[in-house]
């Protein structure tokens, strides 16, 4: 019985290296990271996120046009420091700065999920940047691709009716508030399937929300969020209305203003 | 027991090869692939050769073939802020090969049409008759559509290397790193 055991060990070991040796053409590796970081954290090396920052991805993403990123900032209590900016960056997209959120002030913790386009096999990650200059990150390595260039769920006509209107969501038990605005968020890399030509990059640059006087966070943004534009992010609330204001890259600037607990 | 193992092995054999055989290769169509071009591609080509590595590695070494990549390569959106950082994948490929992105997809648009036609004449310098070698990855039909396209053209010698820059590399030949598409 245990030459048994032993032979159909071995097969699941021989089984184990075909699978890991087919495996081996997807390793995971950070040349681009290092083809592009320069470019975006200069020379600057960041630490470990830790407890700082963490990144939650799927491994494996069940629709590359829209993945869910998850960004946590825990601004330690007793350390000075804190965090002012992050950073998405989506390694192997074409334009990989996906977006860049500043938060507002007096924040200890700052939850932000928003959903992406991925165009191939990549790392995700996250780069906080403190207000002493420090830099931390945390990544995540997602299996997802074609995000970038998949073509819209909307039709053009009925995305130009609904364009600009907004949501805002307030999910009191769970102490956070989402927000979505209706946009193409066209990524430039979409083809018409009409004239085989590529649809114009259409996307919302740049989005501010603030409750009262007091901003939550803003945001710049690129072509790599997905379609109708969705945030996910911790919320409080002071009574204070909320002011969401939007603009796109074609200059069109979109506001609404929301009752504190949502519409 | 002896003959129990035995069964449990060729059992485990028999699963083996039959989850990893390669599927069968798909008949070759009569029109372009239009979607899922990394998949498994046909063993032939209507009107044109289809090479093996060793075939195109003789080929390549006689130096009188142009070898055109068509591997696809997204284009900065023309609108994109001038301040995006726009980073095309490195990519290599077979030395001195001639980078001709995009013009694999099942229909292109007549811009794009006039550039794989104008890029195919400068490569073949103007001869309907000189040898062109289609290539881009393994399982990748963009250069099965792009052989098939340029038949169209009414290029007499077309080569279709469907292992591509994967099967090049494997086979230990040497790459660079490819020219920008424009």
């Amino acid at each position: 019985m245990t030459v048994h055991l032993r032979i159909i060990a071995f097969l699941w070991i021989g089984l184990a290296a075909l699978l890991l040796s087919r495996g081996s053409s997807f390793a995971q590796d950070e040349t681009t990271w290092f083809e592009i970081r320069s470019a975006i954290i200069g020379e600057s090396v960041p630490e470990d996120g830790a407890e700082r920052l963490s990144l939650v991805a799927p491994t494996r993403a069940e629709d590359a046009a829209i993945v869910p990123i998850e960004l946590r900032v825990r601004n330690s209590e007793k350390e000075a420091g804190r965090v002012t900016k992050i950073t998405l960056v989506i390694d192997e997209n074409p334009a990989p700065v996906a977006a860049v959120f500043h938060l507002g002030d007096g924040q200890t913790t700052f939850d932000m999920t928003i959903r992406v386009r991925i165009d191939s096999y990549t790392f995700v990650r996250a780069i906080a940047t403190m207000d002493d200059g420090r830099l931390y990150m945390a990544k995540a390595y997602v299996k997802a691709a074609g995000g970038c260039s998949a073509p819209a769920a909307k039709d053009p006509a009925e995305a130009k009716a609904n364009l600009g209107e907004m949501r805002f969501r307030v999910f009191a038990d769970r102490g956070d508030a989402q927000i979505q605005v209706r946009h193409p968020n066209y990524s430039g890399m979409q083809m018409d399937q009409i004239t085989r030509l590529y649809t114009p990059a259409w996307f919302i640059e740049k989005l501010e929300v603030r409750q009262g006087e007091k901003t939550l966070f803003s945001m710049e943004g690129g072509i790599s969020i997905s379609e109708d534009p969705t945030f996910r992010f911790s919320y409080g609330g002071t009574g204070d209305p909320v002011i969401v204001e939007a603009e796109d890259n074609e200059g069109r600037a979109f506001k609404r203003t929301f009752p504190a607990t949502g519409s | 027991m002896r003959w129990q193992q035995r069964l449990v092995a060729v059992a485990l054999l028999a699963f083996c090869s039959t989850a990893f055989a390669e599927n069968s290769p798909p008949a070759e169509p009569d029109t372009y692939r239009a979607d899922n071009y990394r998949s498994p591609v046909p063993e032939t080509l209507k009107g044109g050769r289809v090479l093996t590595t060793n075939e195109a590695e003789t080929i390549w070494r006689g130096g009188s073939a142009a070898f055109i990549d068509v591997l696809p390569q997204p284009e900065r959106p023309a609108n994109l802020p001038a301040e995006t950082l726009w980073h095309a994948q490195s990519h290599d490929t077979i030395p001195g090969a001639i980078r001709l992105p995009n013009v694999g997809h099942g229909e292109i648009a007549p811009e794009t049409d006039a550039y794989f036609r104008n890029g195919v004449a400068a490569a073949s310098r103007r001869d309907s008759a000189h040898p062109l070698v289609f290539f881009c990855r393994r399982n990748c039909w963009m250069s099965w559509n792009a052989a098939k396209r340029a038949l169209s053209y009414n290029y007499s010698s077309v080569y279709w290397y469907p292992e591509g820059t994967d099967g090049w590399q494997d086979a230990g030949l040497p790459v660079e790193k490819a020219e920008k598409g424009h």
